[in-house]
């Protein structure tokens, strides 16, 4: 992010024609609607799944005494990563001043805001006594990273909204006279985001100030936040768990996920919404190679993590080698290396592949399977407690999730989509602003039309 | 893949034969044909049932509504036949011995308890006519009230228990049967010296060491107790002494500590997590401020 801003760029052509652009899918249409409301009732199938387990308690799950962390715990570990993308692309990048991240800055904080609200809602999901979660702030001691989780969750939600509504704040100005198909509710909300923005070049100093302490704290809170839940693990004993280099396995595993959410939104914004001329066909092949970067340090702390305890094979380590190897769980974890990471990271070698629709289509692999790689991380170490397993039923053994459980699961990933569709439908999903300036100071490399 | 799955089935329904055919529980002849020598009466089913809520019901469930817990093999329902086919005797030594999963109580419960929480057990039984045990006369004399004191004579390193039995006015001390002293602990009792059968007087002598650790001021709490529980039922008495070493050792849970409550956090860990939340949250403050300038720069 540049530290001043030309304002010439309000006066420029190309604004009217960029806002026109960014701005004719926004607003409430009948698609939208038949949208929304298959999502809703989606959820609300969920959400009667829920009203099951707050009746019945966490018995109609699959979790039992050994494997007491499953499928909701996976899921928020996959949320909470998915969720660091928008420090990855807006901090990172944006601050490190490449200028491709521009477009699609919006796209990753509308991730960062669905995917950390919901990981709260999913951790709220594994509580049999929901209502005693002020506990947490009544009783929970310092000393314990569930504590830290709950902090950093709150902070880096918190930053992500912020930064979302203040980098906005120049396009709700820009709006103002511009949405007039739109109903008379969002204009309002629009009136009401862009503050008094009357694009004074004082204004837009003291805001370029503003996002630039929160792109700089989001980075800690965003390193905190993962880390922090890899901690959740780490700070155990078990086997499976008890490494060291956790907190950048998470991280970097983290942005291979986020990675791809982008991906994927950036492909519907391309299609649905007619925005090919931004999110141009040299950005997917930028995000192509950005998403094996870090899919490939992601490789490398794989091989750490599995390679030294498999050359050691520690008694406990071994059984928990073995399962994951050739046992009860090889299948998913080998197609989630495969698919997820090594089969990815080969194709996106070739330039062919890192066009918009095989992009879309890896991206879309490597999401499914990071999802299941974090339930990978969680029950098979749960299923192999030290002691012996003794004198308890068949079903205790192994864990395996309900429908109930599935479904609430499925509902909190319904609730991320809805809050994506609503950010990305009712408010401009890529920066006019931050577009318009630097078209407008490059004049020869975007012709007026 | 199916061959494999066949051998699990296979290999499930020999598990599943094989644990439905526990072995037998063998008791002792000796201990399944003992019986108590105190009728049951509804304070011993009382005190039984709130021993039960407590001891069993965790494992076993409500007696007749088989909500028992899922352990292989299962604990029986109280009110069953499985429960109480078994006699008297045989209950009593189960329940103090125990088995795999179930717990043995000898030394969490008195041997009198363990009869209260039986006849609790056999109330769930309309067939069951209780069966006496001969009360062993001690010397053909009965007491109104047999009595265990405790003095200290630390010249000595001595303690002495004095067994009496009191019948009306008469006071008579009681020879030849065998006492235990022991010494509280944290978790449970350490047994001081031998157990030592009394003398004609009626006494008991044991030594203890001079370093045995008391409180602050050199307390401990000893507990003497009649071995036998037939003669007398449970004779025992309790009496705090200054016979130890004064220890003075902060308590466990004195520092500050990762496991500790919260008042005891560790202070680097305090400082750490207050000054980063601070600091991250003293910056959206600022953030907000300036959201606020902007605000006022646009009216
Ligand atoms: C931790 C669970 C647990 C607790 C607590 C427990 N039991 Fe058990 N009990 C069992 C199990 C399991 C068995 C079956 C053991 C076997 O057959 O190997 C059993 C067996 C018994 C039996 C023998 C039944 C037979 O088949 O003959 C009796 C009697 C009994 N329990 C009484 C009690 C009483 C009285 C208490 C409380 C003072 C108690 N139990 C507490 C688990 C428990």
């Amino acid at each position: 992010m540049a530290s001043e801003v030309n304002t010439k760029f309000l006066q420029d052509k190309r604004l009217d024609r960029i806002a026109s652009d960014i701005l004719r899918p926004v607003g409430v249409d009948r698609s939208f609607l038949i949208w929304m409301s298959s999502l809703s009732m989606l959820l609300f199938v969920c959400l009667y799944a829920y009203y099951i387990q707050l009746d019945k308690g966490l018995i109609v799950t699959g979790m039992r005494d050994y494997v007491s962390w499953g499928m909701y715990i996976s899921n928020f570990v996959f949320f909470v990563a998915t969720s660091l993308v928008g420090m990855l692309i807006s901090s990172v990048l944006g601050m490190m001043g490449y200028k491709w991240v521009k477009p699609i800055g919006r796209i990753a904080e509308i991730i960062a805001v669905a995917f950390s609200a919901v990981a709260g809602i999913v951790i709220v999901s594994d509580m049999g006594r929901p209502e005693r979660l002020a506990y947490v702030f009544m009783f929970g001691r310092i000393q314990s990273p569930i504590l830290w989780d709950v902090t950093v969750v709150v902070t880096y939600m918190t930053l992500s909204i912020l930064l979302y509504i203040f980098t906005m704040i120049p396009d709700m100005a820009i709006s103002r006279g511009r949405i007039g198909h739109t109903p008379v509710w969002l204009q309002k909300t629009y009136e009401f985001l862009s503050f008094n923005f009357q694009h004074k070049p004082e204004q837009y100093k003291i805001l370029l100030k503003a996002v630039r302490i929160l792109l700089i704290m989001i980075v800690p809170t965003a390193f905190a936040i993962h880390t922090v839940t890899s901690w959740l693990f780490a700070v155990t004993t078990r086997p499976g768990w008890d490494s060291t280099i956790f907190g950048p396995y998470f991280l970097t595993g983290a942005f291979v996920a986020g990675s791809a959410a982008v991906i994927i939104l950036m492909f519907v914004v391309r299609n649905s919404y007619k925005l090919s001329r931004y999110i141009t066909v040299e950005l997917f092949d930028k995000m192509g190679k950005l998403l094996f970067l870090v899919s490939i340090v992601y490789f490398y702390f794989n091989l750490n993590e599995y390679l030294v305890p498999a050359y050691k094979m520690k008694t406990f380590e071994a059984r928990h080698i073995i399962e994951l190897f050739v046992g009860e769980h090889a299948f998913m974890f080998w197609s989630v290396q495969l698919l997820g990471l090594i089969i990815p990271m080969i194709l996106l070698l070739f330039k062919s592949m890192r066009k918009p629709v095989p992009m879309f289509i890896i991206a879309i692999v490597v999401l499914i399977a990071s999802w299941f790689k974090r339930l990978l991380i969680v029950v098979p170490t749960m299923e192999a407690p030290f002691l012996p397993k003794q004198n308890v039923p068949d079903a205790w053994m192994l864990y395996h999730p309900t429908i109930v459980e599935s479904a609430i699961t499925v509902g909190t990933i319904t609730m991320a989509v809805m809050i994506i569709s609503v950010l990305m439908k009712l408010f401009p999903v890529i920066p006019i602003w931050e577009i318009a300036e630097e078209e407008s100071a490059h004049p020869d490399q975007h012709p007026v039309e | 893949m199916i061959l494999k799955s066949t051998f699990f089935v296979v290999l499930n329904f020999v598990a599943v034969v094989l644990l439905a055919q526990t072995t037998p529980w063998e008791v002792p002849a000796d201990r399944s044909a003992k019986l108590s020598t105190a009728a049951f009466t509804d304070q011993n089913r009382n005190t039984g049932k709130d021993l039960y809520q407590t001891n069993c019901k965790s494992c076993h469930g409500d007696p007749g509504k088989n909500n028992v817990i899922k352990l292989v093999p299962p604990p029986p329902d109280p009110a069953t036949t499985q429960l109480q086919q078994n006699s008297d005797g045989s209950l009593h030594y189960k329940i103090s011995e125990g088995r795999g999963a179930m717990p043995a109580f000898k030394n969490i419960m008195s041997s009198a308890d363990i009869w209260n929480v039986i006849s609790y057990l056999r109330s769930y039984n309309k067939d069951y006519r209780q069966l006496l045990a001969v009360k062993p006369a001690y010397g053909g004399e009965v007491f109104d009230k047999v009595d265990l004191k405790l003095t200290a004579d630390p010249t000595h390193n001595a303690i002495v228990a004095q067994l009496t039995g009191l019948k009306g006015s008469l006071v008579k001390p009681i020879a030849g049967l065998e006492v235990k002293l022991f010494a509280k602990r944290y978790f449970g009792n350490l047994m001081v010296d031998k157990p030592m059968d009394t003398d004609t007087e009626g006494k008991a002598l044991f030594s203890y060491p001079k370093n045995l650790p008391g409180d602050a001021s050199g307390k401990v709490s000893l507990i003497a107790q009649l071995s036998n529980e037939e003669l007398f039922g449970l004779v025992r008495t309790e009496s705090t002494m200054a016979i130890g070493l004064p220890t003075d050792r902060p308590p466990l849970n004195e520092p500050r500590a990762l496991w500790n409550v919260v008042q005891k956090t560790p202070i680097w860990l305090l400082v750490t997590y207050l000054a980063s939340v601070l600091i991250v949250w003293g910056f959206i403050v600022l953030a907000l401020l300036k959201l606020r300038a902007i605000f006022k720069l646009g009216e």
